[in-house]
């Protein structure tokens, strides 16, 4: 009998073995005491901050090493090819990370060397792999890049970097648009970048008769015909994922000559019909859709989208500039990798533009333990405008003389001459979150469902039939319209 | 009824051919890029042949940099240690849910069946945090902890075999003189072997192909298998030719011990299934 009962309370331990998914009491406390700790030492922390900076940086500069000698810091990276190199091609086609390209790795040996700290750099394939982590309060991660959070997720994650105020003093009108809630900035961007506009093989568009990107629509138009007369496909759009569906964002801008038209679509009841800046981009791109001007096939991923315009399968691609440099690297053994050029989009209406944006989040852990010496090391990148050029951007921080990568001098050269404008990128205002807020409730925000379910809805079975694209078109302004009207958001001056 | 029985014949084989090209088709292409350099992987078709049979390239290459050998010692690891303990405590509550008639025997075998009805995924934010607290993540034994729990499936398998083995075995061995953990150990355990195999082959496939639990408690050091593969991803851009080649270096060891070991797969599935 006595055994029996032994072997019962064996049995009721190897249940809650298996049923760990419970939480008491004590748990609830340990997590507030985490909680509080956690607070407090980002109180302290917060507190100390001018200090420490102040006094770090000039025994820094007396002793020629940092205040943190010592300290270990952990960054995590989504930016993998900054720290294990670019993806390439030796002489036999077989693929090898260039380490000569580990950009991030160099400059953190020479931070090392220089402060006498320890970092220790992770590479992460994309941001959801930190969210664990933060959800407990681990302070292991010190620093760390994340470009598609939201601003609550910014808020939540992140210490504070500076003040809007702060920011704007250091970066200009850039900082308005890097991750802000309330009064303080989340994430410093050190660069900027010329985003939407034509990355191409110059090779491609010669060999179809055109020295460069022709400045008009309809030029652009008559230049794709002439690439898809010779085989070869004008555009890699790269459907198959939606991401790449941002850029029909961003060209409603250059279509409105107006960089506020996503939150400007709260203006009006319609924004997908064709008289509206969204409507007409999509319909452009649906355009390009009917004249078979995007790839045929299925590419299974991005590098291989990118690969066809390094190999001349493609002609080019309407992305920023962050995509230059992997395609040029991706360009055969025995060519130039600079026949992979960069050019603003053609003129959509209201003139050529590009969308220049701050580029590069990085932001310190609310939960790190090393804030002080994180910061000193963003500082680091920030000041650096050969790592910033390197990586595609342009440095932006006000007193750091930046190097512009060759590639964009077009873009400057242009601007000057006033053959060309700059769209600052907009800051996610009020109105923007409303605007965002009708998307979401209407189910058309996540994975630009409002550019994709327009841009699908036309078969290429039968690419004269615009019928069901009519129709989506009605159904996602009716949807726009009831949720405006049920949100009670309206445009706010 | 000739021509009835040749005709159930022919599409018998019909059937059973495509079938088998539902399970073989997806493989061809696998193979074909893990022999492609990357270049020919970017400009030919996913169903064409690779130039060269003899391009070892990517196998040297996932070895090398995806750390594949020290990964599958990982994975071996964990499975050994996590099944042993799995199969040793599966066993003992199945003999004493089938064996013993005690208060509470019923409320304790729903629950085990309960946990067959709750989605790991909803309750891994709260299980992560547990065992964040216990201070394992990042380490092997977090992840040997959530694979050793007992399972209601291994409980249906053990139960099944448990009644065929008679209760004379053990009462005799009572008369004997040998208490319960003897009986047990001396009699059921050794006539639960081909339960036991059944149990270890059907988790050991599940635990070496999962990638949630481990990507998500243990970090570069200690990875497993699957979680190197991983690796290879990128944000943007996947070498898949190299992820190819490491993906049939990982189906070699799986494909071996199913060769070996696949009668007690069958029997532990239709014997799960009588129960």
């Amino acid at each position: 009998m006595k055994i029996k009962k032994v072997l019962a309370i064996f049995l009721a331990v190897i249940l809650a073995f298996s049923l760990v998914a419970c939480k008491g009491e004590d748990d609830k406390e340990a997590d507030k005491k985490l909680s509080d700790e956690s607070d407090s030492s980002s109180d302290k922390s917060g507190d100390s901050k001018k200090d420490a900076k102040d006094n770090g940086n000039d025994r820094a500069k007396d002793e020629g090493k940092s205040n943190f000698s010592g300290t270990t810091l952990r960054v995590y990276t989504h930016m993998g090819n900054r720290v294990l190199g670019e993806e390439k091609k030796d002489e036999n086609g077989n693929t090898y990370r260039d380490e000569s390209y580990a950009y991030l790795k160099h400059l953190t040996d020479r931070f090392m060397e220089e402060t006498g700290m320890i970092v220790e750099l992770n590479v992460i394939t994309n941001e959801d792999e930190l969210r664990p982590l933060f959800q407990v309060k681990d302070d292991s991660v010190d620093v760390y890049t994340a470009p598609n959070w939201s601003l609550e997720e910014w808020a939540a994650y992140a210490e504070p970097y500076f003040t809007v105020e702060e920011g704007i003093e250091q970066y200009g009108e850039y900082a308005l648009a890097m991750p802000t809630v309330g009064d303080y900035i989340y994430s410093v961007m050190p660069g900027r970048a010329y985003n939407q506009a034509v990355v191409y093989n110059e090779e491609v568009i010669k060999a179809a008769g055109y020295n460069e990107i022709p400045a008009t629509l309809a030029e652009f138009n008559d230049m794709c015909e002439a690439i898809k007369a010779m085989g070869v496909t004008p555009i890699s759009l790269h459907r198959i994922e939606n991401w790449p569906l941002a850029t029909v964002q961003d060209f409603a801008g250059y279509v409105a000559g107006n960089a506020n038209v996503f939150a400007e679509c709260l203006k009006t009841e319609n924004p997908f019909s064709e008289d509206a800046p969204f409507g007409k981009t999509i319909k452009m791109y649906t355009e390009w859709k009917a004249k078979g001007y995007f790839e045929p096939e299925i590419y299974t991923d991005f590098g291989v989208a990118m690969d066809s315009v390094a190999y001349g399968r493609a002609a080019m691609m309407l992305f920023g500039s962050w995509v230059v440099p992997q395609i040029q690297g991706r360009v055969p053994d025995g060519k130039d990798p600079s026949i992979i050029k960069f050019a603003p989009a053609p003129d959509f209406g209201q003139g050529r533009y590009v969308l220049a944006a701050p580029a590069d989040n990085w932001a310190i852990s609310k939960f790190s333990k090393n804030k002080e010496a994180a910061r000193e090391y963003i500082e680091y990148i920030a000041n650096d405008a050969k790592f910033i050029a390197d990586s595609g951007f342009i440095a932006n921080k006000k007193g750091v003389e930046p190097i512009v990568p060759e590639l964009y001098a077009i873009i400057d050269e242009m601007v000057e001459a006033g053959k060309c404008n700059v769209l600052l990128s907009p800051a996610q205002d009020e109105n923007y979150l409303a605007n965002q807020e009708i998307l979401t409730e209407a189910g058309l925000w996540a994975d630009y469902k409002y550019v994709g379910l327009l841009f699908d809805a036309l078969d290429m079975a039968n690419p004269n039939d615009w019928s069901a694209y009519e129709k989506q078109v009605e159904a996602q302004n009716k949807a726009y319209a009831m949720y405006k009207e049920e949100l009670g958001l309206e445009w706010k001056e | 009824m000739l021509r009835e029985s040749k005709l159930y014949r022919v599409l018998r084989y019909v059937f059973l051919i495509a079938a088998c090209l539902f399970v073989i088709i997806p493989i061809i292409p696998l193979v074909f890029m893990a022999f492609k350099t990357g270049a020919e992987y970017s400009t030919t078709d996913v169903l064409t042949p690779p130039n060269n049979w003899f391009n070892t390239y990517n196998f040297r290459y996932a070895i090398r940099v995806g750390r594949l050998p020290q990964a599958l010692l990982n994975t071996a690891i964990i499975l050994g240690v996590s099944l042993s303990i799995q199969v040793l405590f599966t066993t003992m509550v199945s003999y004493v849910l089938h064996r013993f008639e005690f208060r509470g025997k019923k409320i304790i075998y729903g629950l085990f069946t309960l946990t067959m009805f709750i989605p790991v995924v909803t309750t891994q934010t709260v299980v992560f945090q547990i065992v964040y607290r216990l201070k394992l993540v990042n380490k092997m034994p977090s992840v040997i902890l959530l694979y050793s729990g007992v399972g209601i499936v291994g409980i249906y398998i053990m139960l099944n075999l448990l009644s065929s083995i008679s209760k004379e075995l053990d009462e005799s061995a009572l008369i004997d003189g040998a208490n319960y953990f003897r009986i047990y150990r001396s009699i059921i355990l050794p006539l639960l072997k081909p339960a036991c195999t059944t149990l270890v082959i059907l988790n050991g496939i599940a635990y070496y192909n999962d990638f949630y639990i481990p990507n998500l408690y243990l970090n570069k050091d200690v990875q497993t298998f699957t979680v190197a593969l991983y690796e290879f991803f990128g944000n943007m851009a996947t070498p898949f030719e190299i992820v190819s080649a490491a993906i049939l270096l990982g189906i070699v060891p799986i494909g071996i011990a199913y060769l070996f070991l696949q009668k007690y797969i069958f029997y532990g599935l239709s014997g799960a299934v009588k129960s």
